[in-house]
């Protein structure tokens, strides 16, 4: 099989550059909290841009005439692999986290906006260090490659082979005739949600560190924090509203938030997905609410936010914690569990499986039951008033089908490393759907540390595929992948 | 007066019969020679070409022409066809469609603009009458004037009808507040071909197996007129309606919201594209002539049974089954002007007829300003039309009594200021009345004359 190699390569050097000098700001609080790492944080830089430029001018003349389905799929996953071994380079030179697969496990955690962590106590790290960390969320939230085919001038062909691998969902709404265009907008929209959010947290009383961090990983449903006790540790309601506001919008469909900024209200509502989140995301929060009540009735505001913010860091997959849902009790901690194979909205920057692939599925299976009565009725599924076409069902029966195989997988190889069951069934969920905190010892007060080395790989490897929807790095394991035909 | 028909499909043959008969010069344009050589035995020219080559217009005389009629089976041709001739210079033109964006969006988009005056819809005309025949169940033809101040009505006489033996003199005491008048019976005779239209005097005979039409006042009439026929009012919910083609299409989506729908098609493919047309519509694989088909799902519990497709043939002997299994409203489409009594005497007595609905709305603009509303009923060999008294007519100011009315036609009745009114021998016509009459063919231009 042959690749377009030239082009692959040369793409990946560009994302390295442009991972290089986003690198640099992270200088600029070692510089302002007086941090001798900003040397090992320059050098790391100084390697991402050399590399990456070196890699761009040795495959500078390329043709992207030919660029294939394939190329993409390649693109995309060994970008992402590329990406957190170079973006790994500050935790290792600075020795802050001493080990290399401590070391890739927070910087794929990052970019995969997972948010699991392996630093038990995260104040080792220096300031600069954990802006870095929640820089590379904050890529990962959008996506990289969105961002190349927003700002690079040559991806205009062959830019939507890159977006459909990276992008999540089923298929991306185009915001605008254009990929390029659409992917800019995409990027406006994020950022400048990301720059509100920022003020309004400084504003509140965060201070202009934990406010950057903190609007960065939540606008990429991430869920790093600066603190060990994660959101809990700013206990004000406004500011734990303010987050779950977010948190929740950043988990909405980026097009229907477009339409929302146009002012094109009633397109939001009709929306099929949106309503049943909404719907979803309510009806989850009175359950635990009422079962939260039921231990203690003590403070009914502080228990209806705990509820509501967990719930919501949960569904969105951004991971943050404001108290820890595996102590409460069995019902919730199970509720907890099976919340994360939910995810958010298809186009947001949530993972998981996403809302709109189990309310098809759910309405296929009805469709199937009806047919058992009419066996000759032709009934389809129907998705915001629009027939779903057969192909894209059995893509998605396919998708929770291989989702189902891979946690399962995944599971198993966990416990092979000697973790006790409900951490390997947390753990591998967790990871899957880049959601952060898992159940068992990697409950939300737990850190991902007393995993096993080979555990953290595996884990790592659930969370790339994860985060690239299956599909994209599944494909380029099967054999066919590399045959002619 | 010069008409031009583009298109000699069914619509266009017809029409092209129809006109020729009143004595209009017809020029008709098709494509396709084989289809034309078929009209070669109507009394009109005919010319091979595309309708939307100026040089095939211009044979056409177009710019001489008072009409341009478009009914190809394509609505983009039929459209640029209409724009086309109306810069070439014909008076008026009508163009066949079938997206109801046409009518119900003129507010985006009015095709006056580019040259069509006129569009015709005969699948929504069709599927707007069917409509009506649910409503009335036990009418087997319904349609009203003056927004339904007056209403035709056909019902069918059975042994257990009232009306059945008696002579219409002797039912008058049904009719205390003279609010409906018999104005035709349509008889099976011993004819093949044809059924014998009456227009009834006073001593004529109802039998079973008749058909009895009446013009009744809305307000009492209609209600009373449908009790004659001795079934009950059946409230109609569930329907199944066989076919999947664009009338089956068309009413389907009409009657989805008032009713519970089984629609049934052979073709897997069209099966899926209908059933994403109509989301509230349950859509089966099957046919519609496989009766364990059909009672598998439910044909007993449906109160109506439209049989749609293109071909007559299925849809008479697709009705004729369901009727047998009991349904009481049974409708079906026939394409065939001849089949029509066929069907009538086997028991199908609620026909739908595209052409007949079609040549109405033509007939109906070609005599704009003489007369005000047209209708003709499947089978029956007469027409209703609305006509307007006006200065100087012979008709004005006189009564019935005093002018020698033909004796083939009849007054249904006449809506005076939006109130309707029931003609006896000393009614007085006043300018503006307006009279609905039913005549036979033959004297229908005697008829008019009146109104001159």
């Amino acid at each position: 099989m042959k690749f377009n190699t030239k082009v692959i390569v040369n793409i990946i050097g560009v994302l390295l550059i442009i991972n290089g000098f986003l690198m640099l700001t992270s200088i600029l609080f070692s510089f302002y909290y007086n941090e001798s790492s900003w040397y090992e944080i320059l050098i790391s830089s100084i390697i991402n841009i050399t590399v990456g430029g070196l890699l761009f001018f040795f495959s500078r003349n390329y043709s992207t005439s030919n660029l294939k389905k394939r190329d993409g799929y390649l693109i995309v996953t060994f970008s992402w692999i590329t990406l957190s071994l170079f973006g790994m380079l500050p935790y290792v030179l600075t020795d802050q986290i001493p080990t290399f697969t401590d070391a890739f496990f927070e910087s794929v955690s990052g970019y995969t906006t997972t948010g699991s962590t392996i630093l038990d106590d995260i104040a080792i790290l220096d300031h600069g260090l954990m802006y870095w960390r929640s820089l590379t969320q904050y890529m990962g939230g959008m996506g990289i490659i969105v961002l190349a085919v927003a700002i690079l001038p040559f991806l205009g062909i062959g830019g939507m082979q890159l977006f459909v691998a990276e992008a999540p969902g089923i298929s991306p709404d185009k915001l605008s005739p254009r990929i390029k265009e659409t992917a800019k907008r995409l990027w406006i929209i994020y950022v400048s949600f990301t720059v509100i959010l920022f003020f309004l947290l400084y504003a509140e009383g965060m201070n202009f560190f934990d406010a950057v961090n903190h609007s960065m990983t939540t606008m990429a449903t991430g869920g790093f924090s600066t603190k060990n006790e994660s959101i809990g540790y700013f206990d004000s309601p406004l500011i734990q509203y303010t987050i779950i506001f977010f948190m929740a919008l950043s988990a909405t469909n980026f097009t229907l938030i477009y339409f929302g900024l146009k002012l094109k209200f009633r397109k939001i509502f009709q929306n099929e997905e949106f309503r049943f989140y909404i719907s979803f995301l309510s009806i989850i929060t009175l359950m635990v609410f009422a079962a939260l009540y039921v231990i203690d009735s003590s403070e009914i505001e502080k228990t209806f936010r705990t509820a509501l913010f967990n719930v919501v860091a949960i569904i969105t997959t951004t991971g943050y914690a404001s108290a820890d849902f595996t102590e409460w009790n069995t019902f919730l901690t199970i509720l907890f569990f099976l919340l994360m194979f939910f995810g958010a909205t298809a186009g947001s920057t949530s993972g998981g499986v996403k809302i709109i692939r189990h309310i098809i599925l759910l309405k296929n299976s009805f469709v199937e039951l009806k047919k058992q009565l009419h066996p000759s009725a032709v009934i389809p599924v129907r998705f915001n008033g629009n027939v779903v076409n057969r192909d894209i069902i059995s893509n998605i029966l396919a998708f929770v089908m291989l989702y189902i195989v891979v946690f399962s997988l995944g599971t198993v190889c966990m416990a092979l490393t000697g973790v006790d069951f409900i951490t390997a069934v947390g753990s591998a969920g967790s990871a899957i759907g880049n959601i952060g905190p898992g159940i068992g010892d990697v409950g939300p007060a737990e850190t991902y540390s007393s995993i096993p080395t080979i555990g953290k790989y595996i884990l790592c490897t659930l969370m790339f595929i994860g985060r690239l929807e299956l599909f994209t790095v599944l494909l380029i394991l099967t054999p066919y992948f590399w045959r002619d035909h | 007066m010069k008409i031009i028909i583009v298109g000699c499909g069914e619509m266009g043959f017809h029409l092209s019969k129809l006109l020729a008969k009143e004595e209009h010069d017809i020029v008709l344009i098709d494509k396709d020679p084989e289809v034309l050589e078929k009209a070669e035995i109507l009394d009109v020219m005919c010319l091979v070409g595309t309708a939307t080559s100026y040089k095939i217009l211009d044979q056409a005389f177009v710019s001489k022409s008072d009409l341009l009629i478009a009914v190809t089976q394509s609505e983009e041709t039929n459209m640029i066809c209409c724009t086309i001739g109306k810069h070439l210079g014909t008076k008026k033109t009508i163009a066949r469609i079938s997206n109801s964006d046409f009518i119900h969006r003129k507010d985006a988009f009015d095709l006056n603009t580019i040259g069509i005056d006129e569009v015709i819809f005969p699948e929504a005309l069709a599927a707007t009458e069917i409509r009506k025949l649910l409503k009335e169940s036990a009418a087997i033809t319904t349609f009203d004037f003056e927004g339904g101040v007056l209403e035709f009505v056909g019902i069918p006489i059975g042994k257990d009808s009232i009306l059945d033996g008696k002579t219409l003199k002797e039912t008058d005491y049904l009719n205390p507040d003279q609010n409906f008048t018999p104005v035709a019976i349509l008889r099976d005779v011993e004819d093949v071909i044809k059924n014998k239209t009456i227009i009834p005097r006073s001593d004529e005979t109802f039998q079973s197996g008749d058909h009895a039409y009446f013009v009744a006042q809305k307000n009492g009439g209609v209600d009373r007129v449908l009790a004659l026929s001795g079934k009950e009012k059946l409230s109609i919910k569930n329907l199944m309606i066989y076919g999947g083609g664009p009338m089956a299409l068309v009413t389907a989506k009409h009657l989805s919201k008032k009713y519970k729908i089984k629609l049934i098609e052979e073709d897997r493919e069209r099966c899926e594209e209908l059933a994403g047309l109509l989301p509230r519509v349950m859509v089966l694989n099957g046919s519609g002539t496989d009766v364990d088909f059909l009672m598998k799902e439910n044909l007993e519990y449906m109160d109506a049974f439209l049989s749609l497709t293109s071909e007559t043939e299925k849809n008479i002997l697709a009705a004729l089954s369901a009727k047998e299994t009991g349904i009481r409203k049974v409708i079906a489409l026939v394409a065939n002007i001849e089949y029509i009594p066929l069907a009538q005497n086997m028991g199908v007595d609620t026909l739908i007829n595209k052409k007949l609905i079609a040549a109405d709305f033509i007939s109906k603009n070609i005599r704009k300003g003489d007369i005000l509303d047209l209708h003709s009923i499947p089978g029956v060999e007469a027409e209703v039309i609305e006509l307007e008294v006006k200065e100087g007519s012979k008709i004005t100011d006189r009564s019935l009594k005093e002018i020698d009315f033909p004796k083939d036609a009849i007054i249904g009745g006449v809506i005076r200021n939006k109130i309707a009114h029931t003609v006896r021998g000393d009614f007085k016509f006043e300018l503006k009345d307006k009279v609905v009459i039913i005549s036979l063919h033959e004297s229908k231009n005697l008829v008019e004359s009146l109104f001159k």
